[in-house]
Order: C-alpha cells, then structure tokens, then sequence
C-alpha cells in the first residue's frame, strides 16, 4: 500500500500547481479530511479519560456525595437504585458496612488514576533511558544491561512485592517503588531491540555522516523513532499498574484502609459477590472502561505521532 | 555569515594539490579469533571536480574505503596504516579518526537507498536545517530557509517549497534521493562520497542522478568519490576508475584508458561480465 500511495503523493507534490500563499501545501486534494478525523479520534478517546479524571478530583467537592467512609450498618448491601429495594439515596447502592459505592467510586477512582499514571511513569522512564542506551551503545554496556533485565524477569513479581513490602510497609510510594522495580525491565528489553534497528538504520548513519553529535541524534532521532513503542508500552503500563495494584490490595498488600482504591473495592466486594454483585461490579467495570480507553487512546497517539500511518 | 547566495565550495582545495588523498590505507577488522584485512595498502586521489569511480564486486573494500574517509567505520574495523589527507590535512592516520568537523561541513556523504537515509518522522525542511545549524551555528532564520530552497532548485527541484513541507515517505524514490543528495551538499563540503547511491533506483533515475552529479560538480567545483558495482554508470560520469579486488587497487587510470584497454585479469572478467561494454559501446566521456 505504501508504495503505491506514496509515489501518487510524490506525482501530486510534482505535479500539482502551488495554491498562493498556502504554507502546508503538501496535501492532496481532501488531504486534510483524514489528518483531522484522525485528531478527532485521538479527542474523543482522550475526553472521556479527562471527564472522568475531572469527575473523581470535582464531584467529592460539590458536597453532593456522601462521605465515603461513613458507615451506616443498618443498610449494609443495599441494591443500586435502578433495582427492586434499591434507592436514589444510594444510586449504586452500599456496601458490607452500608457505604455508598458511588461515594466510595469516585474517592477510589483518584487514587486509581494516580496509580495508573505514576506506576507507568516510574517503569517507563527507567526502562526506556536504559533500553535506549543499551541499544545504542550496544558493547559492554549492552552486555551489562542485558544480564540485570534477565535477572530482574528471572524473580517472580511477587516476591519482590512480598519482600519490598514486608521489609518498608505499605505505602503509595512504596507500591510505586514495587512497580518500578517490576516494570522497568520489560519496557527496557523491548525498547533495547527497537533502538537497535532504528540505530542500524541509514538515516543515523547519516546523521553521523553529516557531523551530528550522538547526544543529538539519540535524543532528536532515535527516541523520536522509538515513541510508538514508548507510548504502547506506556498505555499498557497504565493498566497494568492498576491491575497490580488491585490484586496487592487483595492480598492485603497494596492500599490500606481507609484509602480506597478501586482494586480495594473489588477486593472487598469478593466475599459478597453471590449477593452482591454491585459491590465488586462497578470499580470492576470502572478499571475496565479506564484500561481499555488508556489503550485505545495510546493506539490513536500512535497512529498519529507516524505520519506514515497519518493517511489511512 | 554574509546573507548573500554563496555557490563556493569550502575553501578547501589547494590549487595545485590533490582534493582528497588516500596514501597506502590499510584496514584491518578484528574478528573473534583473526584479524581480518580490508584494505591493503589502498592509494586514490581526488582532483576538485573531479569524479572518480571505484567499482569492484561485493566485499572487495570500497565501502569501507568510502566509509574510512568519513570515519563511519565498523567498531571492529580500525586504521592500521596509511593515511588520508583532505586538502592536504591528515584527517585520516592510525589513531586519528575522522573528526565531526570534518564530516559534513568538507565531506558529504549520499547512501545507498535514499528512503532510508532520511528520517521517516521529520518533515525534509526540519532535516536540512539541522544539517544547516549543525554546520553553521548562528545562521537565521531566513537564510536556512532560503539555502534550503537554493540547494533543493540546484536538485532541479522545481517546486522546493512543497518538498521541504514533506514527510521521505510523501516523496517518490527519485525526489527522495535527490533530498539526500541535497542534504549531502548543502552545507558547501568540497568532497562528496555517494556509495552505491543509485543501486535502488531503477534506470531512468539512476540516469536523472547521474546528470545531476554532472551538473553539481561542474557548477560547483566540488569533488566526487563515486562508489559503485555497476561499470556501465562508472563510466557514463567517471573521469578516472579505480578497480578494487579483494582490498586492493588493482588498476587505475582514466575511465575510457581502464574499460578500453583494462591491464588487470580482474578488470577484465569484470568487464566481460558486462556483456554490452564487451560489444564496443562507446564511452560518451572518451
């Protein structure tokens, strides 16, 4: 396909007469329509993930919630509001200890996102400035770098949570310290083989050839040429720090009450889930609905970020 | 830097001296258990304007000799003799590698496969700037714009405007490698070094290229160390040939003198092995 598009481009840029005073004139006639609708996807992947960031951080403020730690043990378990017995009071219903789960959502949903967005951050970025180096540098440094990330991959993830945890105690930053510990490693190996090719490509031999500094071409070419594959690994780190988060609260490792996570929430919504579903079902569907618009949203800034990829 | 349109080389070139002198370069690589010899002893000499064409079949060094000018060698490949002198300055010896300054601003270098020697993700306009800034720090604005069009209109570019505003991928081949021409030329080296330059390209833009080397190095005055396999295209712009075997130079001398009457047994299987040269086509530059 791409051969084909791009030598009718080519035929268009040489052929086409040049429409006065127009900067980017590059485009073909209704050029502009795909590079906008594929802006427009990138917007509408991205302001539901806004919305509900805004929601969680806004609603706890306008007073309309209730306290999402106060208990009320004479209705523990009440159905969402849409279901026989249920109440608007209580639009998602309550919990074991009569706490309202919408309450309790959004509160959860702060300290969820937040785990999302740092526990990706501190595996990203370690992992990707010493893939990139060992893929560049390749020699000892690589050999080196190699042998830590087959070391690291060879422990078991929770272990090194247990040990981390049972040794510091568990605090957000310390889970944070236990998804960059485990996270880093894998975003390191991949990103390592990726800058390999991009460095054996022809274009960094002719940056060097031309004189530009490594230091410039790393920064300004090859990570450039890495970003899809930062940004998947990023989106996928998204959800994954989420998802590691959930299943250490299960085990009573990750957030502590009070904290509420939505991982805590599933948790504690396990043991009452033949006869309350509401309890586990929604920070469960939430945790889905975020994962998959992360990912959804990292495919269309891929999509973007290449404009090879732009003219589909 | 003076605004003005400048089409001088570097000043570069002494005028009674060689542009480019390679003198008795030996390159060896260090492989796992052996050292390996890639160049023996390998002497070539490049007048400003002029074109000189090193042929010889795969793996027989010219490569790397085009890459030793540059310093773009292999980590495991390194000098072990001889030197190179560019404008009568050492820029090549055992234990000297060719320096950033020396790239790019005197030497330009143009690659096989033009499509992937420009970067995929950054407009053409992006990437001769740098190239530009790179090698001229402190130059405006306008006048990286206005070189920038200048070097892509003697690419005979016609629109340059619309070709800096593209992605490679937006180019067809021959645009394509007419950019890395470009990119090779605009900083004013005084020696450019194309290795196998035209191997992708299909025969109607090998020719367009080859005109467009012609046309740069008269206008220009710049010298061109043309590497290629392909005799028939070293002999449509070449003013002298060296044959490469196994490392080294094993015939020299003017283009028509070499294909004519080629001395060396490898020359001549190498010419036999092209069957139009062996019928009697005349050399257009004889």
């Amino acid at each position: 396909m791409s051969q084909f598009d791009a030598s009718a481009t080519a035929s268009a840029v040489e052929l086409a007469p040049a429409p006065p005073g127009r900067r980017r004139a590059t485009r073909r006639a209704g050029g502009d329509r795909p590079r906008r609708a594929r802006r427009t996807s990138v917007f509408w992947l991205s302001a539901p993930l806004i919305l509900i960031a805004v929601t969680v951080v806004v609603l706890p403020w306008t007073g309309l919630l209730h306290d999402p730690h106060q208990q009320d043990l004479g209705n523990p378990l009440a159905p969402p509001a849409v279901l026989s017995g249920g109440e608007w009071s209580h639009p998602l219903g309550t919990d074991k200890l009569g706490q309202d789960v919408l309450a309790r959502l959004v509160e959860g949903g702060r300290l969820t996102l937040l785990i999302g967005l740092v526990g990706a951050l501190v595996a990203i970025g370690p992992g990707t400035l010493v893939g990139v180096l060992a893929g560049y540098c390749r020699g000892w440094v690589d050999v080196v770098v190699s042998r830590v990330i087959d070391a690291q991959l060879a422990l078991p993830f929770i272990l090194i949570a247990l040990a981390v945890i049972a040794s510091q105690g568990s605090s957000l930053p310390i889970l944070f310290l236990v998804l960059a510990l485990t996270g880093w490693a894998p975003c390191a190996r991949v990103t390592r083989s990726v800058a390999m090719t991009v460095r054996e490509r022809q274009f960094v031999l002719g940056l060097r050839a031309a004189g530009a500094s490594e230091v410039r071409i790393v920064l300004r070419h090859v990570v450039p040429n890495l970003a899809g594959t930062i940004v998947a690994l990023g989106t996928l780190q998204v959800g994954t720090a989420i998802l590691v988060e959930s299943a250490l609260s299960f085990l009573g490792l990750g957030i502590v009450p009070p904290d509420i996570s939505w991982g805590a929430m599933l948790a504690s919504g396990q043991d009452v889930l033949s006869r309350a579903w509401w309890v586990a079902a929604f920070p469960g569907l939430a945790i889905t609905v975020v994962v998959l618009l992360v990912n959804l949203l990292g495919d269309a800034l891929l999509t973007h970020h290449d404009p090879r990829k732009r003219r589909r | 830097m003076a605004a003005e349109p400048t089409f001088e080389t570097a000043p570069a070139a002494r005028p009674d001296g060689d542009l480019l002198a390679v003198r008795d370069l030996t390159a060896t690589a260090a492989l796992a258990d052996r050292s390996l010899t890639l160049l023996d002893g390998v002497s070539i000499a490049i007048a400003p304007g002029e074109v000189l064409g090193v042929v010889g079949e795969s793996g027989s060094g010219k490569t790397t000799l085009a890459r030793a000018v540059v310093g773009l060698l292999e980590r495991n490949v390194s000098i072990a003799g001889g030197a190179i002198e560019l404008a009568g300055e050492t820029i090549v010896a055992p234990g000297v590698g060719a320096t950033d300054q020396a790239r790019g601003r005197r030497v330009g270098m143009v690659f096989q496969g033009a499509s992937r020697s420009l970067n995929p993700l950054i407009r053409v306009r992006r990437q001769l700037a740098e190239v530009l800034r790179r090698h001229e720090p402190g130059i405006s604005r306008d006048d990286v714009t206005r070189r920038s069009e200048d070097v892509l209109r003697e690419m005979r570019i016609e629109d340059p405007d619309r070709v800096l505003d593209s992605y490679p991928h937006q180019l067809s081949g021959g645009l394509r490698q007419r950019v890395a021409i470009a990119l090779a030329v605009v900083t004013r080296p005084s020696l450019v070094i194309a290795d196998e330059c035209t191997t992708a390209l299909d025969v109607t833009t090998q020719a367009e290229v080859v005109r467009l080397f012609r046309t740069l190095i008269d206008d220009l005055g710049l010298g061109l160390l043309f590497v290629t396999h392909d005799l028939m295209l070293a002999s449509d712009l070449c003013d002298r040939i060296v044959v490469m075997s196994q490392g080294r130079v094993v015939e020299s001398g003017p283009t028509a003198e070499v294909l004519d009457r080629p001395q060396d047994p490898y020359t001549r299987r190498l010419l036999a092995a092209v069957p139009t040269w062996t019928e009697g086509v005349e050399n257009p530059h004889a």
